[in-house]
């Protein structure tokens, strides 16, 4: 063998040959441009019109919120008690409330807050309530009691009182609005998802995982969440107005923001006290809620549709 | 498996079934539902009167109640030896008349001849006595023991689980005559008489419905112009004219519902719908309705202001008390903010609160505190050089809507006249009060409403000792004043050194911040005439009322 | 299975016993007492003391515990300090029905409304009903249930009369809090059987199912919808609970004199035993509600094994 092969080497040395077809080096090449599965979601979501509305929507919400205070001459803790209860006009292009505070002017600076907020309670839910919620059903036994009745104390035991206790205890501000919401914020999604890997557990593609030796984070990370994701998305949709309806309520008996802030929920609790007269002191906060939370629906099923697996279609 | 499920929810659709079956209407016949469409179309036609209640109604036992809701309803099926008339002045109602000694020390009144419980049985002096003992006693007493102890002789010490009960100088001398001795000259005794805790009880009733008494309509003896024919805590009351009460030719109105309605919006509904006949508005409400002939307002005897803590820097600083008690303007406040009929403060005393001659308090005594931004801004100046450094400054107030508007109110207004920021804290009903006791306030949104219609009720309230409560204040010359009024039986000499020590209060040592006197805004139908409500006390009078 | 039912429920007592426990304690933390009023403010120390320990506050909170815990093995919940002289019992029993009544309904009407809608938006994916749903269930939560009952006694009760403005009168005073109410069921439940829906139909069983020739109603029944239920049955739970023990806001706009304003009132007036007997009654709710869904998961779907019930 060796014989035969110093003597190829010998005659026929590699000068001699040209590659006809694939060349070596070609063979990794993708003639395509790569996509990475964010791209790839992203060429599917610019597909889908309602979804790209409603991020622009947002981004314009988003802008407003920072530069929307600094259009007007006002500031949002200006009062005039000259020029109380107007009705939008060129001056005050939304109205002043009892005060005479610009409404325009508290509106987007209520929006900064109301988006923290949001953003707060939805990063609450993904880090808290999924890892609970997804580390419960899939473990189970004594780890799913444990973490059950942990819930089911903690929705037990009045929420009043342990806010009560706080602003007792602490300077109102964001941060105690974030302590009291981090108490149960969470529980909701966290029973959700457990419910939903109840479910996907015993389907045959976690076994072949398991089979395979996943370990469980890497389960819980590649496998159950993302055939969760859909659900989460919703049930975001829903913690995050009652996030900012909490907030208002928080501010309301002295936790949160206190006077002259104002977030989007006091607006709308204020305004609909003077509802039958000032309809559009409820109206206009109103508006900018639901364009939000209708963008952000649109807009986050559009991207459960493109990152989801079975979607594809 | 598959098939139970569809059970399953049967048998939970079943157990809804009962929860819906164990569902209890305030029932009312169709006969009456009748009626009530009729009612709609011409109101005068019926001899009813519907009003509501702001909240639950808490306890009807006269001995132990305190809030306002309780005594409204009391106040209107039972009655003391006197009662509040239309001018807020006692009239004979019990009793018949009344002597006083000389000194003012010693009351003597005398029963009507036949006054009755709504279960026939005679009213007699010592219903009386069993009653005020009652509402004294360690043992039964309710936190409003105080209006009689203060005032009766012998009352604090029995009070206080000191002395017997027969050392309380209360003589029933026969049925039809009831001795008193006082402590000190009360000019404003007589009216007391007509506060809930001074109504009499019938001894056999209470003692035989034990703990169940007042809890329900049939655990009452009544002896005012009504007596309730339901009593239900959550959804109100309905009153009906008593056939025993000795002035019955003199009560218009058969029939009486008062519901309970917390919100004010509903209850504006209500009112357009006709089924209510008199409403509270909100401020939001009111601009809408100014002009309307139905729209009316009134101020109570209840008085909001800025307690300082005198014991708290840099609020110790007098000048900067002045400052912040100038630096703003309370007609702003009332006119723009709260805009509920409330009156802007000048002083402490409610106007139209008793003074002398016939004149009231306010009106003798003219304006306390004026404000003056300049002013305010000077003595601010010179506050700040004399603690060397512009201090920080914090305002609690209470979470309800008024106390939260007033807190921003003060807080634009002192950023705008002196050019500070003020920090407002806003805390719960219970945490505000717990605050000021606990002295962590340097300035806090209060209120005071008066018990009976005498300077007295509030002046009495910042004599030494020094509490946190009331800033911490304490000055030997304003006690002085208050205690030499307390034992002044001449009206003229008394009503000069209250008005004194008003103003080493308010002025001298500017304790308080005067914002403004509490009123309220309301629509009433045209049809209703007479409808009563006293400033302070009990607040709803529907005896002198009509709808014809 | 038994045995499970039987572990739960004793599980439930302790739970129960722990959330009062800790209620009890933070309770006696909240600042004030029972008899904290401003006009009251001028009690003396000495007044106020004599207070407490007539309804024995003075004592030390663990023997307060201890008197509690003994009362409540008899099923004694006390007396109210705000109701002077009624009995927790009393008050819980005289409330509890208008408000089970309107949140009954609610969750009825909500539903079916939901799963409805769920349906023929996922069947309709992508469709004009598809979105009208969505928009439906984003305003029924981002518009606070309180403005959407203002609207309706204003226009239905005041404008057109033709339901009680307010009041517990009759039958008829239920509907506008009920279906006031409804709009944030019917928002939670179309969205989740929406979503779930969309999901099944991408399954290979449907696929089978429509391949067999079965109806396309039955196929929505028999498989889809079941298949569907689970996320609908884990949020219907608590939504039952917070709506059969009565909404604070949507009982006072309408009058109805249930016991939603009760809790908050009783905590802010420092009502110790009025708050003990609603925490109680409260979460003894929502545990059971909660074995009772973990159930119902395994009755849906047979492939769900709640832990414990292991073979």
């Amino acid at each position: 063998m060796k014989n035969a092969e110093s003597l190829v080497a010998d005659e026929f040395s590699d000068d001699l040959f040209e590659v006809a077809g694939r060349r070596e080096e070609d063979s990794e090449k993708i003639s395509r441009p790569p996509m990475s599965a964010i791209k790839d979601s992203w060429m599917r979501l610019k597909k889908n019109k309602g979804a790209v509305i409603s991020l622009v929507i947002l981004i314009i919400m988003t802008l407003l919120a920072i530069v929307g205070p600094h259009l007007t001459e006002y500031k949002y803790y200006e009062t005039d008690y000259g020029a109380s209860y107007q009705p939008p006009n060129s001056d005050h292009w939304l109205g002043t409330d009892k005060f005479g505070r610009d409404q325009w002017t508290r509106i987007w600076q209520g929006t900064r807050i109301s988006l923290y907020i949001a953003f707060l309670a939805a990063l609450l839910d993904l880090v808290i309530g999924v890892t609970i919620g997804a580390v419960s059903a899939l473990l189970g036994g004594k780890v799913d009691h444990f973490f059950q009745r942990l819930i089911e104390v903690l929705v037990g035991i009045p929420h009043l009182i342990v806010v009560i206790l706080l602003i007792m205890l602490m300077k109102p501000g964001i941060i105690t609005i974030t302590i009291a919401m981090v108490i149960t914020g969470w529980v909701n999604m966290a029973r959700l998802v457990r419910a939903q890997i109840f479910k996907l557990k015993g389907q045959e593609f976690v076994l072949a995982a398991k089979s395979l030796g996943s370990s469980n984070s890497r389960l819980i990370l590649h496998h159950l969440i993302p055939n969760t994701i859909g659900l989460i998305v919703i049930n975001m949709m829903f913690t995050i107005p009652s996030a900012i309806f909490t907030e208002a309520f928080l501010s309301f008996i002295g936790l949160g923001l206190q006077e002259p802030h104002a977030s989007l929920g006091v607006l709308i609790n204020d305004g609909f006290k003077g509802m039958r007269n000032q309809f559009y002191l409820l109206a206009y906060p109103a508006v900018v809620i639901i364009a939000i939370m209708v963008s952000f629906n649109i807009l986050a099923d559009g991207l459960r549709d493109a990152l989801d697996p079975k979607m594809r279609r | 498996m598959v098939k139970k499920w569809p059970k399953i929810f049967g048998v939970m659709l079943a157990g809804l079934m009962i929860v819906l079956a164990g569902c209890n209407f305030q029932e009312s016949s169709s006969g009456e539902k009748g009626e009530k469409e009729t009612a709609k179309a011409d109101k005068k036609a019926e001899n009813v009167l519907n009003l509501s209640l702001e909240n639950d109604i808490p306890d009807l036992n006269q001995v132990k109640t305190t809030d306002t809701i309780s005594f409204s309803i009391l106040n209107n099926i039972m009655e003391g030896l006197y009662r509040i008339n239309k001018d807020n002045e006692p009239e004979p109602a019990m009793a018949k008349s009344y002597d006083v000694s000389e000194d003012g020390l010693t009351y003597t009144f005398h029963l009507r001849d036949n006054v009755k419980w709504s279960d026939g049985t005679p009213i007699t002096a010592n219903d009386f006595k069993y009653s005020w003992l009652r509402a004294m006693n360690p043992d039964t007493a309710g936190s409003y023991s105080f209006i009689l102890a203060d005032y009766i002789k012998g009352g604090t010490a029995f009070a206080a689980g000191e002395a017997g009960a027969d050392t309380v100088a209360i003589d029933a001398k026969d049925d039809q005559t009831l001795v008193v001795q006082l402590e000190k000259p009360t000019p404003f005794f007589v009216s007391l008489t007509a506060f809930v805790t001074y109504f009499p009880l019938n001894e056999k009733f209470v003692t035989e419905k034990g703990d169940q008494f007042a809890l329900t309509n049939d655990n009452i003896l009544y002896n005012g112009p009504y007596v309730l024919t339901k009593y239900d805590q959550a959804s109100g009351v309905e009153l009906e004219k008593n056939p025993e009460y000795w002035d019955k030719k003199n009560v218009a109105v058969d029939k009486v519902n008062l519901k309970v309605i917390k919100e004010q919006s509903t209850a504006l509904n209500l009112y357009e719908a006709g089924e209510l006949d008199r409403v509270i508005l909100s401020s939001a409400d009111v601009n809408s309705y100014k002009d309307s002939k139905e729209f009316k307002t009134e101020t109570e005897f209840t008085s909001y202001y800025i307690q300082f803590n005198l014991g708290k820097d840099p609020i110790s600083n007098t000048n900067i008390r002045k400052a912040l008690q100038l630096a703003y303007d309370p007609k702003t406040l009332t006119d723009v903010v709260l805009n509920n009929g409330s009156e802007p403060a000048t002083g402490l005393i409610a106007p139209k609160m008793t003074g002398a001659d016939g004149k009231s308090f306010r009106e003798l005594q003219g304006d306390v505190v004026k404000p003056d931004v300049k002013k305010a801004k000077e003595l601010w100046e010179q506050g700040v050089k004399e603690l060397g450094k512009t201090p920080e400054i914090t305002l609690l107030t209470a979470d309800d809507t008024v106390s939260k508007d007033t807190g921003t109110f003060l807080q634009s207004e002192y950023k705008k006249n002196l050019g500070i920021d003020i920090q407002l804290v806003t805390k719960p009903y219970s945490g505000r009060l717990q605050t000021m006791r606990d002295n962590d306030y340097q300035m806090v949104v209060s209120k005071w409403g008066a018990d009976y219609n005498d300077p007295m009720t509030y002046l009495d309230l910042w004599m030494s000792p020094a509490i946190p409560f009331r800033g911490n204040y304490a000055n030997p010359k304003y006690d002085e004043l208050v205690t030499a009024a307390k034992n002044e039986v001449d009206e003229k000499v008394r009503m000069d050194k209250l008005m004194e020590a008003e103003k080493i209060l308010l002025k001298d040592d500017a304790v308080l911040g005067t914002l403004y006197y509490q009123g309220t805004a309301f629509l009433e139908k045209p049809y209703l005439k007479g409808l009563v409500t006293h400033p302070s006390g009990s607040p709803l009078d529907l005896k002198y009322a009509s709808v014809q | 299975m038994k045995k499970y039912v039987v572990i739960r429920l004793i599980n439930i007592v302790l739970t129960l016993f722990v959330i009062a426990t800790v209620t009890f304690f933070l309770m006696k933390q909240l600042p004030g007492s029972p008899f904290d009023e401003e006009k009251l403010a001028v009690l003396s120390d000495n007044q106020r003391a004599e207070f407490l320990s007539r309804y024995g506050l003075d004592k030390p909170v663990t023997t307060q515990y201890v008197l509690y815990l003994k009362n409540l093995a008899q099923g004694d919940l006390g007396t109210s300090y705000y109701f002077k002289g009624q009995s927790v019992v009393s008050i819980l029993a005289d409330r509890i029905g208008p408000s089970a009544l309107i949140g009954t309904q609610a969750v009825i009407l909500g539903l079916t409304i939901g799963i409805i809608l769920g349906i023929v938006a996922a069947f309709r994916h992508n469709t004009f009903w598809d979105y009208s749903t969505m928009f439906v269930a984003v305003l029924g939560v981002s518009v606070p249930n309180f403005v959407f009952a203002a609207l309706l006694q204003y226009y239905v009760g005041l404008k057109l009369g033709l339901l009680p403005v307010a009041f517990w009168e009759s039958y008829s005073s239920s509907i506008m809090p009920s279906i006031a109410l409804t709009l944030g069921v019917v928002a939670t439940i179309a969205r989740y059987t929406r979503n779930e829906m969309l999901e099944v139909l991408g399954q290979d069983y449907m696929l089978t199912a429509k391949a067999k020739g079965v109806k396309r109603i039955k196929v929505i029944y028999k498989h889809a919808i079941r298949n569907a239920l689970i996320p609908v049955v884990t949020v219907l739970g608590p939504i039952t609970v917070s709506l059969l023990t009565g909404s604070l806001v949507i009982e006072n706009i309408f009058g109805v004199p249930g016991i939603g304003s009760l809790f908050v009132d009783s905590i802010k007036v420092n009502d110790y035993t009025t708050i003990m007997g609603l925490t109680l009654f409260y979460s003894a709710f929502f545990v059971l509600t909660m074995l009772v869904i973990d159930l119902l998961y395994g009755l849906i779907d047979p492939r769900i094994r709640v832990s414990g019930v292991k073979e």
